[in-house]
C-alpha cells in the first residue's frame, strides 16, 4: 500500500496559495479555448444548436472523476482530504434551477463571464457585476427573510457522494457515467446537426471531423480501460482473501485468554442479534481503519459477519497482520458453539470431542460448566482515527 | 487579424479534466469563481459592519478567527483564472471590446438581459454554495450528491425558459 501523496502538503500556505495563480490561469486558459468567453456560443447549449457546452463540461467531469477516484483507489489520495461540497438539497436544487435561468438570460455563467470579461465583452462586464449584486442581495437578505434563512440551511448538510448513495464502488459508477457520456455525446452531435440546420453555430467553432471524432472515442475508450484496470482485481489496491478460522478453535481461543487476538465484528447490524464475546464491533469501514492502525502487529484479527461471506481483507487494511474469517459467521459460531452436542459418538476421541464442545457450549451460553466467572478478555477499544476535514471551499 | 478556431470540444475537455484533477491533488478542492466576489463582500463587510459580518449566515466563516477573506486558494485562482482568460484571449486574436448578441436586439435589451441573469445567478450561486464552476464541475467530479442534483437542474432551469428569451441570441 502507498502511503497518500495527494493533496500534497506545502512548507508554506503562501506557496499553496500561489499554485492557486497557475491552476487558475489553466482555467482561464481553457475556458477561453473552448469558447467559453463567447455568450453566444455558451447560449447555444440551450438552443441545441452548439452543445459545446455539455460536451466539455462533462468529459472534463469525467476525466477528473476517473482520475481522483483512480487515484484514491491506489491509495495515493487521502479522500478525507479532499474537500467535496456538503448537500443540502432544498437549496441546491432551487439554487441551481435559478442559476440556470440566469444562465440563459446573461448567456454566461460565474466562471464563464470573469473570461469574457477579460476578453472586453461588455455584456461580461454586466454580468460579473450582476453576480456581485446578486451575491450582496442574498447576503444581505438570507438572515432577515424567514423562508430564505430556512430554505439554506434545510437539509443534513453533510458531504453525501452519490456512488455511497447507490452503493456501488467510485470507479465503476464512473464507469458508467463514461459508458453514458459516450452514447449522449453521439446524440449530441447528431441534435447539434438537426438543429444547426435551423440556426447557425457561433463562427469559428470547428466543424467535427472524423480525426476528432476518432481521438475522441479513442480518448473514451482509454478512459474506460483506465477504470477498469484500476477498479478490477489483481492490481495494487486489491483484496486479499483470508484464513478460515472454525468456531469452536475461536472458541477454545477465547476460553483460554489467549493473547494477540482481537475479534472484529462486523455485522451491519450489530444490534440485532448477541455477538461473540470480546468482539469488538467495527462501526463503520474508516473506524475500522483506525482501530487496525492502533492494533500491535502480528495481531490474529479474527473477522466475522452474519454468514461467514465476509472472507477477503480490503486492500485499506494494514498489512502487518494475521486476518482469519470466521467459518459461517455468527450463524456458524450458533450452531457450532452455542448448540450444545446432543449426540455421543462411539469412539473415545469422538466422546471426548462432543465432551468438551457440550463444556464450551455450555460456557458461551452461561450455564457454567466449569469456572463460569471466566469471561473473555475484552481487547482495548482505542478510537478511530478519523475525522479530520480541510475547512476551505466553496465555489 | 483572423481570430483563431476554438478547440475541439472534447480535447478541451480533457484538458479541463486534468486543471480540475491537478486542482483536487494539489490545493484538496476543486475550481470555482464565485469566491472572489463573495469575499470580497465579506471583506468590505468586515471594514463597515464588523459586528455584522461576524453574525452573518454567509459571511461568518470568511472572517472567523480574524483571518483575512482573501487570504484563500479559490481567490488567488480567480486571480489566475482573469490572466489565464486575458491571456488566451490575446494569444487567439478575441480581445475585443464589444457585446455578444444577436441581430434583433438593441444592445441596451441585451445588457439589461445580462445584468438581470448576473444578479439572479448571483443570488442563485449564494443560496446553492456555489455555481457552475464549485458545484456543477467540481461537485460532479467529486461524485457530490448535491453538486449532481443542482447540475441537473441548471440544465432544467435554463432548458425551461430559454424560449422566452430567444430574441436575444437570434
Amino acid at each position: 500500500m502507498i502511503d497518500p501523496i495527494f493533496p500534497l502538503t506545502f512548507p508554506t500556505d503562501d506557496l499553496r496559495l500561489l499554485t492557486g495563480i497557475l491552476i487558475g490561469f489553466g482555467f482561464g486558459f481553457v475556458l477561453e479555448r473552448a469558447g467559453f468567453g463567447n455568450a453566444r456560443k455558451l447560449a447555444g447549449q440551450f438552443y441545441l444548436n452548439d452543445m459545446t457546452v455539455f460536451k466539455v463540461m462533462f468529459t472534463a467531469i469525467l476525466v477528473a472523476m476517473v482520475g481522483l477516484y483512480g487515484l484514491a483507489s491506489l491509495g495515493m489520495v487521502d479522500m478525507s482530504m479532499i474537500w467535496i461540497s456538503p448537500t443540502f438539497i432544498p437549496a441546491q436544487a432551487v439554487g441551481g434551477f435559478l442559476l440556470g435561468i440566469g444562465f440563459i438570460m446573461s448567456g454566461l455563467c460565474p466562471g464563464t463571464s470573469v473570461v469574457s470579461m477579460v476578453s472586453g465583452r461588455i455584456d461580461g462586464w454586466v454580468t460579473f457585476v450582476g453576480i456581485f449584486l446578486g451575491i450582496a442581495l442574498f447576503t444581505l437578505t438570507v438572515d432577515w427573510v424567514p423562508g430564505l434563512h430556512t430554505l439554506y440551511l434545510a437539509g443534513s448538510g453533510e458531504v453525501s457522494l452519490l456512488h455511497e448513495v447507490m452503493g456501488v464502488p467510485a470507479l465503476v459508477l464512473a464507469l458508467v457515467m463514461v459508458a453514458g457520456a459516450v452514447l449522449a455525446f453521439v446524440g449530441a452531435e447528431k441534435v447539434e446537426r438537426i438543429f444547426q440546420a435551423k440556426r447557425s453555430p457561433v463562427e469559428l467553432t470547428p466543424p467535427s471531423r472524423p480525426r476528432i471524432k476518432l481521438a475522441m472515442g479513442g480518448s473514451l475508450a482509454v478512459l474506460a480501460i483506465v477504470t477498469l484496470t484500476a477498479g478490477s482485481p489483481g492490481s495494487a489496491g486489491t483484496v486479499s482473501p483470508m484464513v478460515s478460522m472454525a468456531p469452536l478453535s475461536l472458541a477454545e481461543s477465547i476460553i483460554e485468554r489467549e493473547p494477540g487476538v482481537l475479534i472484529l465484528d462486523l455485522r451491519i447490524e450489530p444490534e440485532a442479534e448477541k455477538g461473540i464475546p470480546g468482539a469488538v464491533a467495527a462501526g463503520d469501514p474508516v473506524m475500522v481503519i483506525g482501530l487496525l492502525n492502533s492494533t500491535p502487529e502480528g495481531t490474529v484479527v479474527v473477522t466475522y459477519d452474519e454468514s461467514g461471506a465476509f472472507k477477503e481483507a480490503p486492500a485499506e487494511w494494514p498489512k502487518t497482520m494475521d486476518y482469519r474469517f470466521l467459518e459461517g459467521g455468527l450463524a456458524g459460531w450458533r450452531d457450532e458453539v452455542l448448540t450444545p452436542a446432543a449426540v455421543w459418538g462411539s469412539s473415545l476421541a469422538e466422546r471426548e470431542r462432543v465432551l468438551r464442545q457440550s463444556q464450551i457450549s455450555a460456557f458461551f451460553s452461561g450455564a457454567g460448566v466449569q469456572s463460569s466467572s471466566v469471561t473473555a478478555p475484552p481487547p482495548a477499544m482505542p478510537t478511530g482515527g478519523a475525522g479530520k476535514k480541510p475547512k476551505s471551499g466553496g465555489c | 487579424m483572423k481570430a483563431r478556431e476554438y478547440w475541439n470540444p472534447y480535447v478541451a475537455g480533457v484538458i479541463l479534466g486534468l486543471v480540475l484533477l491537478a486542482a483536487y491533488l494539489v490545493a484538496g478542492n476543486g475550481l470555482g469563481a464565485t469566491a472572489l466576489p463573495k469575499r470580497s463582500l465579506a471583506l468590505v463587510g468586515n471594514q463597515v459592519a464588523p459586528e455584522w459580518t461576524a453574525q452573518n449566515t454567509v459571511l461568518k466563516s470568511y472572517v472567523a478567527d480574524g483571518a483575512s477573506p482573501l487570504r484563500n486558494w479559490l481567490v488567488v485562482e480567480v486571480v489566475g483564472v482573469i490572466l489565464g482568460g486575458f491571456l488566451g484571449a490575446l494569444s487567439a486574436g478575441r480581445l475585443a471590446k464589444k457585446v455578444e448578441k444577436g441581430p434583433n436586439i438593441s444592445v441596451r435589451g441585451r445588457l439589461t438581459y445580462a445584468m438581470a441573469g448576473g444578479v439572479i445567478m448571483g443570488f442563485a450561486a449564494s443560496l446553492a454554495r456555489g455555481c457552475t464552476s464549485g458545484q456543477a464541475l467540481s461537485g460532479g467530479a467529486g461524485l457530490g450528491t448535491g453538486s449532481w442534483i443542482f447540475m441537473l437542474m441548471v440544465f432544467a432551469g435554463g432548458y425551461s425558459v430559454a424560449h422566452l428569451v430567444r430574441r436575444q441570441w437570434t
